[in-house]
């Protein structure tokens, strides 16, 4: 009986991993989003002075400063960290979608061939902010365990130890999957968006707000 | 095909259950759910789940109006009076908050959440906090709690906000008369009817404009429509600005005090003529800024406007 829910649930594999691994890269991303709010709202405010400055010159251009006025530029540093947020996910996140888990002796012997090909920009920036980015997500999702178990039970050391287990287990078990599903990823040809300007544009900054939205010591003191 | 281990089904369920309450794509699917189940869904909007400003609850109520001038102590404690209903006294909550922050190490921050939430929530989102970045603003704390915390982290964020806006100072002197009121009104370079997103304050070229309350310089620049513009970020969503000046005496990035001389009012842009532009900015809406005083300037008929 115990075999045929384990076999069941086996079964949904196929699903339930690329699920979890995505799910997890885009809550890394949106940690990472959310972190750096008051650096794209300085942004904004630059390019908002820089156009005020511009239309303001001219008669016909004038109403475009009152159009978009001081009070909505926190609408626009917010909605521009959704799109980036949502363009990291389209990047990073919904590939992983397309994990296919093989054979572990199958696996190793793809990464290697894979890892032993000359480093391009291309199999360099997805893997490494893919890794970066699913680390940011572990440390959420740690925190959310922490935070639940803590306001539920009121155990300050079984919260602690829970967030520190979980937190080590998706180190362990995910993130180095979502790497390495990242760099196959990278490999294929035809995906030519995420190898020009656009892709570093959106990861390059994005890997940075990954590390400062992973506290990961914080967890293991 | 390999089997599921019981470790690798936990993670990823934990995962999507992150993503569920976490990431706007999350209330994506949460709203669309909602919508096809014709049930009413939690999610929050899609850019309320950005720090640039705060957490905010659907429907902010506005301000009860003042009887009396807010003392500066108890601006925290009319803050949670404003969007407590009006439950309690100003006074009773004032000292209510003084109590736990004093036993929140220090932290206004923490004893508006402790409020709202709970000493306990507090307690353990400050010691999160510390532990991951060493600051307790509230967006920090925020982020230590689970999703059923949400509405009462609204709660708390509004309450700071509207506290902050209860502790800003006039940027001019009293006797500085309103020329033109916040609200709807006909343009008058324009002549086009809109809303007016700030008070209108006839003074002298050269008068001494002061920080309502301490900040940072968000933006100090110069363009035809605003003259030379100066924007204040005093936290927890409160922002004021200050336009048509004649000279700006800070910088981009600078701190500055409250009561601090950061301009000398002016002429400058679109303007009839000498003025202060005074703007009061909660969470991204511009709002009138008597709301949050109890004595009022007085208003003159005429005068110079933008």
């Amino acid at each position: 009986m115990q075999l045929r829910v384990a076999e069941r649930v086996g079964r949904l594999r196929w699903i339930f991993l690329p699920l979890g691994l995505c799910a997890l890269t885009a809550v890394g991303a949106h940690a990472a989003a959310d972190v750096v709010g008051d650096r794209v709202l300085w942004c904004v405010d630059r390019i908002a002075a820089f156009c005020d400055g511009v239309f303001a010159s001219w008669s016909v251009t004038a109403p475009l400063v009152d159009l978009i006025g001081i009070s909505q530029r926190t609408f626009f540093a917010r909605a521009l960290a959704l799109a980036w947020e949502l363009s990291a996910d389209a990047l990073i996140a919904i590939p992983l979608l397309g994990y296919d888990e093989r054979e572990g002796a199958v696996e190793l012997r793809t990464a290697r061939a894979l890892l032993r090909k000359s480093p391009t920009p291309q199999r360099l920036v997805r893997p490494v902010a893919t890794v970066l980015v699913a680390v940011a997500g572990a440390c959420s999702v740690a925190r959310l365990v922490q935070g639940s178990v803590q306001l539920a039970l009121h155990a300050s050391l079984l919260s602690h130890f829970a967030a520190a287990c979980v937190l080590f287990a998706l180190l362990i078990v995910f993130v180095p999957r979502a790497g390495f599903r990242a760099l196959e990823h990278a490999d294929q040809k035809g995906h030519l968006v995420s190898i020009g300007i656009l892709g570093t544009v959106v990861l390059a900054p994005m890997m940075l707000a990954a590390l400062y939205a992973s506290p990961l010591v914080s967890f293991f003191r | 095909m390999r089997r599921l281990l019981p470790i690798e089904l936990l993670l990823a369920a934990l995962c999507l259950w992150a993503a569920w309450y976490h990431t706007p794509a999350g209330a994506l699917v949460r709203t669309a759910g909602a919508w096809f189940l014709k049930t009413r869904s939690t999610a929050r909007p899609l850019l309320a789940y950005y720090g640039a400003g705060v957490y905010l609850p659907p429907r902010a109520a506005p301000p009860p109006p003042l009887a009396a001038p807010v003392p500066p102590a108890q601006a925290l404690g009319y803050g949670a009076w404003a969007t407590a209903d009006q439950r309690g006294t100003p006074a009773a909550l004032s000292a209510q908050i003084k109590s736990l922050s004093a036993r929140l190490e220090g932290s206004d921050e923490a004893a508006m959440l402790a409020l709202f939430c709970g000493e306990e929530s507090a307690r353990y989102a400050l010691s999160r906090a510390q532990d991951e970045t060493g600051s307790p603003r509230l967006e920090d704390l925020a982020r230590a709690l689970p999703p059923r915390s949400a509405d009462c982290i609204a709660q708390a964020s509004q309450a700071l906000m509207q506290a902050g806006a209860y502790s800003l100072a006039w940027p001019l002197p009293e006797a500085v008369r309103i020329t033109s009121p916040f609200g709807m009104r006909e343009h008058p370079v324009l002549g086009v009817r809109r809303l007016h997103a700030g008070v209108d304050l006839g003074t002298a070229v050269g008068t001494p404009v002061r920080a309502a309350a301490a900040g940072v310089v968000r933006r100090a620049s110069s363009d035809g429509v605003n003259g030379r513009i100066l924007v204040l970020d005093h936290g927890r969503g409160v922002t004021t600005i200050y336009c048509h000046n004649d000279e700006l005496l800070v910088q981009d990035g600078e701190r500055v005090r409250k009561g601090q001389i950061i301009a000398a009012s002016g002429n400058t842009g679109r303007s009839t003529g000498p003025h202060l532009h005074y703007q009061l900015d909660l969470a991204g809406q511009a709002v009138d800024p008597l709301r949050y005083r109890a004595g009022h300037p007085r208003t003159s008929a005429s005068g110079a406007s933008d």
